[in-house]
Formats: structure tokens, sequence, C-alpha cells
């Protein structure tokens, strides 16, 4: 579904991403983890067009994407949750969720139907039903965070890119948005979860790959990676 | 107190000019943070091939409100190409190159360039423009108030309210918003956010476009009339605050009514220098202006 093959990306001069390889299969889930500074938020901005990668080449749903601008990489299909969330604070969560689904709305993307996502998602989400007035600044850190995914999934994405769902709540929060993204999973949703819980995003993944200096240093179905003890050592430690 | 009021009504006038205007800096500055600093020329430009639509119309012995109105749709579709050719020539260039300061400059060049177009198809004299409406006064309780004067107030409020709700009810519209919070982010949405940022200037221009031809019945037209307008209407929304629709309408209408208030109690030498102090104050005391929203943020 997406296939991501010697990607090498950047900021100016400062190289970050050196040649890496991904695949992400049709309906699995797959965890991207690493240290703080491997490279994981900058993979995901170059999969989705924030950033220009520099070379490489990126397959989604056996179309070449790499080079596009990030409108043109999304009405492909491929939705990004970012980093820090990024909802439209002056506007209303409801607006926010059918500015995910605007590439449907306007044409570029199978319509569908969007009426019935926006319920699919109060269902997945209730307290986004309860704040739907609400402007999306005035939520919380953690109904940001399901904002930022709903409205990610407002675009029925082939692919769904997942940023640090959890940064910044609280356990019990944290805990909630895994068991969404497990539900994810079982509705066969595509996705590439970047997680600074490592342990947990092994847990809801099929595969998973750990980033170390902008290489992919080892990869494998995820319940390998969880007992190898030198990615336990690494990244499993200190109750994560 | 009759003299007052008569004031007021005059400045009010002027002021929604000014806020029409200042309602197109913000339009752009929301999206893509630069401004066209040629805005009073595309006021100018906009008044000026209004008059030439008008006089042709009326060449062909259609009446001068029947004018006015058929003249209404070609410069507004005017204005919105002109804005186009500002962002893509003056400031999408800068843009791309993440120049701080190009843009300023660019529109500052397009704006001297449309001006000096302008001088040499329409010449250098001030110019009448046929009044749609009876020119004499009508009086209401002893204030005087000409109907063109009210056309202003009306024109530049449906103007507003249009544009608001355009943007909180149609799918385009909240394309703009989310533009205008985050680009990147809107981005992701799938959004075209160059395309925003061109539609943007056509709007901005077909804002001033439309002020133009607003405000020629009742004063004159001519290739110089855009250039103190601009700067005012930029004042105004330096003192509502480039974030806040409400803010330009306050500010026009403060500056308009002092500039009047100025000019018949002091003398009208001195009418710019009250809009102009408030200018200052508000620049030291509350630079995001009088009504500009502290972002809402949280973490």
């Amino acid at each position: 579904m997406l296939k991501v093959d010697n990607l090498v990306a950047g900021y100016g001069k400062v190289k970050v991403l050196h040649g890496i390889s991904i695949h992400v299969p049709k309906g699995k889930t797959v965890a991207l983890i690493g240290s703080n500074g491997a490279g994981k938020t900058t993979t995901l901005r170059a999969l989705s067009g924030m950033l220009k990668p520099e070379s490489g080449s990126i397959v989604l749903s056996d179309r070449p994407i790499m080079g596009l601008t990030s409108h043109e990489i999304t009405r492909l299909g491929l939705a990004h949750s970012p980093e820090g969330r990024r909802v439209f604070a002056t506007l209303p969560v409801m607006d926010n969720l059918l500015l995910g689904a605007f590439p449907r709305l306007t044409g570029m993307r199978a319509k569908g139907d969007v009426d019935g996502d926006v319920n699919r998602m109060f269902e997945l989400f209730p307290r986004l039903k309860e704040r739907k007035a609400q402007l999306a600044g005035t939520l919380s850190g953690g109904e940001q965070q399901m904002l930022a995914m709903a409205r990610a999934l407002m675009l029925n994405p082939d692919v769904l890119l997942l940023d640090e769902p959890s940064m910044g709540l609280s356990p019990r929060l944290v805990e909630e948005i895994f068991h969404t993204i497990e539900r994810l999973k079982k509705a066969e949703i595509t996705m590439l979860l970047v997680e600074q819980f490592a342990a947990a995003a092994l847990e809801v993944s099929d595969f998973g790959y750990v980033m170390e200096n902008g290489h992919i240093r080892t990869s494998g179905e995820a319940s390998a990676l969880k007992n190898d003890p030198a990615v336990k050592a690494a990244y499993l430690g200190g109750g994560h | 107190m009759q003299i007052l009021m008569q004031l007021i009504v005059s400045g009010a006038s002027v002021g929604m000019i000014y806020g029409v205007i200042a309602f197109g800096y913000q339009l752009t500055f929301a999206t893509s943070k630069t401004l066209n600093f040629g805005q009073g020329e595309a006021l100018m430009l906009g008044a000026l091939v209004g008059l030439t639509t008008v006089n042709f119309l009326i060449g062909n012995a259609i009446g001068n409100f029947w004018a006015y109105v058929l003249m209404l749709p070609v410069v507004l579709a005017f204005g919105a190409l002109q804005g186009s050719v500002v962002e893509w020539l003056g400031v999408r260039p800068a843009m791309r190159a993440k120049s701080e300061a190009g843009w300023i400059m660019a529109t500052i060049a397009l704006g001297i360039i449309f001006k000096n177009l302008a001088e040499n198809i329409w010449g250098r004299d001030a110019l009448r423009f046929p009044s749609p409406l009876p020119e004499a006064s009508l009086s209401f309780g002893g204030i005087r108030i000409q109907p063109m004067e009210i056309v202003v107030v009306i024109g530049a409020v449906v103007l507003m309210v249009a544009v608001e709700l355009f943007n909180r009810y149609s799918i385009y519209g909240k394309a703009v918003v989310a533009t205008s919070n985050d680009r990147d982010a809107a981005g992701l949405m799938g959004i075209n956010t160059n395309r925003i940022i061109t539609f943007s200037y056509a709007l901005s221009s077909m804002s001033a476009a439309f002020a133009g031809v607003l405000v020629a019945p009742i004063t004159l037209t001519g290739a110089t009339m855009g250039a103190v307008l601009g700067l005012k209407a930029f004042a105004v929304a330096i003192i509502g605050g480039l974030s806040s629709g409400l803010g330009v309408v306050i500010g026009g209408l403060i500056l308009g009514i002092t500039e009047t208030l100025t000019g018949y109690y002091i003398s009208t030498g001195y009418k710019d220098v009250p809009g102009l102090l408030l200018l200052l104050i508000v620049l030291s005391l509350k630079p995001s202006g009088l009504f500009g929203k502290a972002a809402i943020k949280k973490v």
C-alpha cells in the first residue's frame, strides 16, 4: 500500500534521513520507533510532502508520490495527523472534521458518505460530539489529539500517518488513544504509527521499524521486535 | 449639536471606505502574512475602469443608474484579475524565495507601474464620475446626507458580510480560514494553499476596486486618487487590528470621523493629524491593534 525505498531527506544542508526503506502493507499497522532525533517525524513529513525529499522513491497504492506537494499527496489518499496536532484553532470542531474531508467535498476524491463518516468519528471519539460547536483552540490537549486523528480519518485515507498521538497526554488519555488505535486496526485502516511509547506501539502493530540517526536499524514482526534483546535494552526499558 | 451630527455622518461614509480598503489588507494578511501596498492603486484602477465602463454605457443610451449597476460586475471581475496579477508577479516569487521583505518592494513597485499606466490612459486630471443617484442631499432632521453616502455604507457592509458568510458556510471559505490558521496543516487537508493565497489577493483587490466605484461619485476620479486612501486605510488596518474584521469598521469610522471633526473645529490643514496620532498611540500601546485578537493557543 505504501512503499518507501531509500528515502533521503533533510532540512537545507542538514541531512536527517540517510536512505530509509519502509513497507506498510494494506490493512496493517506499522510502528516506527526510535529515540528522540532519530528522524521519525522527519520521515512522516517527507512522506506527506511537508518536506521535499532529496532522493529515493515513495509509492502509494502503485502511484509514485515523491516530489508531489502535500495537497496533491493528500488527494491521492495519504492522511497525516501531524506532530503537535495542528488543529485549526479558530474553527469549530465540526469545521475541522469537514476540512479533513476537503478533497471529498470538492470533487477531488471519491465523496462517499461524509455525514456518515462524521457520525462514525463522533462514535469513535464521543467527546468530540459533545464539543462539536466549540472552537478547536479551546479543547484540551487530549481532545485536540482526538480531533487531529478524526480529521485525518475524514479523508477516508488509503494510508494514515500518525505522529506521536500520545505526546504530552496523561497516562489515562494515552491508554484511551491506544485503544482507539486498536479499534482502527480492527477496522483494517492501514497505519504508520510513530510513537515514543515503543512497547505500547509494538503491542498494537503488525510490523515494526527501529530508527537510529536517520537509518533503519532493524525491522520485523512487531512481536519479534518486542522480544529482541537489543531492541528491548535500547527502547523498551524504563517501563515504556 | 446638529453640526456635530452632520460631521459624524459625513465622516462615517468616508470611514467606511477606509474600512473596505483596510478589509482588503486583512484578507491577504490572514492567508499569507503579506499585504498589497498597491491597494490604493487597485482602488484607483477600479474607479477608472468603472468610469470608462459607465461612460460607455451612458454613451449607448443607458441611464446613469443602470449604467452604474451594469458596471459593477465588470469592475469586480477586473479587480479580481488585477489582484491575481499582483500576487503572481509580486508576492509569489518573494514567498518562494522565502524573502522577508521582497513582497513589500514588489507590491509598491507594481503600484507605481499601475499609477503610471493610469496616467497614460486616463490622463493626470481629476475626472467627474457620473453619479447613479440624484446628487441633491436628503435631509434628516436637518442633517444632510447625499444618497450616494448611504450607498457607500450599505455597499461596504454588504461586501464584508458576504465575505464573512462565505468563510463561515462554504467549504472553500473554511479552506481560506484553515489556511490563515495553519498553512502547512491546510496543505495536509488537500487544500492548495497557493491557490487560496491568489484567491485572497483577488478578493482583496476586488474589495478595493469596489471601494473605488463607491467613493468615485462622491469625490473625483483620477490616477492620483489611490495613494492617500491606500495609506490611510493602512493606518485603519493597524488601528483596528490586521486580524479583526470588526476592527477595520470601527477603525475606519474613528479615522473618518476624527478627520471631519478636526477639519471643522480646528483646521482642514490638520485633519490628518489626529488619526495618525492615534496610529502612533495604538502602535506603542497595543501593537496588535485595538481589536487585534490574541492567538487562541492551548497545548
